[in-house]
């Protein structure tokens, strides 16, 4: 099945269309979405700044991050699952949105940074059994590209609403990546975040 | 004589509108992330070790920094087109909610943590009022598109 023919059944789904004709509802969620990222995202931050070395420094590392993961997870979930409702709702605007697109592979490169600095960082083996906070020069750069690749995904985000898709290029190319932005020449009279 | 946006320099460029979004929103973000934080200490739900007055304490200053970018960048994106914002309702109860979060955060949210036990009702109660006024910030911003 065609990338767009997918997109196109997915926002088809009685869900995500009762998410998209409501008035109220998409917006709700968008909020929603939006006050995740900062609610849970603070605990990020928090994580990423003891990473670095620059706040709680009295306290490990592993312990900051194990008393903040269940409220992390927790946050996360929900985000995702108004992104899903979101991205679902208008699944045909987004599947081939470049922004879009690289917000989805930002995520799963958190996902990899996770597994690359779980043993050497996040769950240091030889900190939680020393009990003696430190911040290595690992820690420090898992906690910057953390950081980076955060902000990389609000970024993103955001600009997945400026992405102007060349039409008929979407009818003959659903995959086409170019990119065009448009933004402060609208932006005074039509700019409607999705 | 009226004000004319298209004389903004910010304006000049169609970059700016966009960055000056993603700075405005990642800082708020993170600003009511932080404030979260000293939220679920007050629940007693994180580092049980760490005094709230004392966590407020560690994570003030990156608070005040965060909201500082908010205000600047979100008057520099008002500026871009402020008559679309001053008649918009939810600009306006966002810049409300805006006002009252700020002050309850350092007026009152402030003399509860210093004041109260973690895990009063009061200090309870206060974290989700101060969270209530933050999300209700967020609310404001996004609802502003919509109407």
């Amino acid at each position: 099945m065609p990338l767009h023919d997918l997109a196109e059944w997915i926002r088809h789904i009685a869900l995500f269309t009762a998410v998209r004709e409501s008035r109220l509802i998409y917006p709700i969620i968008l909020s929603t979405h939006l006050s995740c990222i900062g609610v849970f995202g603070g605990l990020i931050l928090v994580t990423d700044l003891r990473l670095l070395g620059l706040v709680l420094t009295r306290y490990s590392i592993a312990s900051v991050v194990s008393q903040l993961r269940p409220w992390k997870w927790a946050g996360f979930l929900l985000m995702i699952s108004m992104g899903i409702l979101l991205a679902g709702s208008k699944a045909n605007i987004y599947f081939d949105n470049p922004y879009f697109v690289m917000k989805i592979s930002t995520l799963l490169l958190i996902g990899v940074h996770f597994l690359i600095f779980r043993k050497a960082v996040y769950r240091d083996e030889t900190e939680i059994r020393d009990n003696q906070p430190r911040s290595s020069g690992i820690a420090k750069l898992a906690g910057a590209t953390s950081l980076a690749l955060w902000i990389t995904v609000v970024a993103m985000g955001r600009w997945i609403a400026y992405y102007d898709r060349p039409d008929s290029a979407y009818l003959t190319a659903p995959l086409q990546q170019t990119t065009t932005l448009t933004v402060a020449s609208t932006h005074l009279t039509n700019v409607r975040p999705d | 004589m009226p004000y004319d946006p298209n004389t903004n320099p910010l304006n000049s460029q169609e970059w700016i509108f966009p960055v000056l979004e993603v700075i405005h929103i990642s800082f708020f973000s993170a600003s009511i992330g932080l404030a979260s934080v000293v939220n679920l200490r007050l629940w007693g739900a994180v580092f049980d070790r760490v005094p709230a007055i004392d966590l407020n304490r560690k994570l003030f200053l990156w608070t005040l920094a965060g909201l500082t970018v908010v205000l600047v960048s979100g008057m520099m994106l008002f500026t871009m087109d402020p008559y679309r914002y001053f008649y918009n309702s939810a600009f306006r109860f966002k810049m409300i909610a805006l006002l009252v979060a700020i002050i309850y955060h350092y007026a009152v949210h402030s003399i509860f943590i210093s004041r109260s036990r973690e895990g009063s009702a009061i200090a309870r109660l206060s974290a989700i009022v101060e969270t209530a006024l933050w999300v209700s910030v967020a609310f404001g911003g996004i609802f502003f598109a919509f109407e």
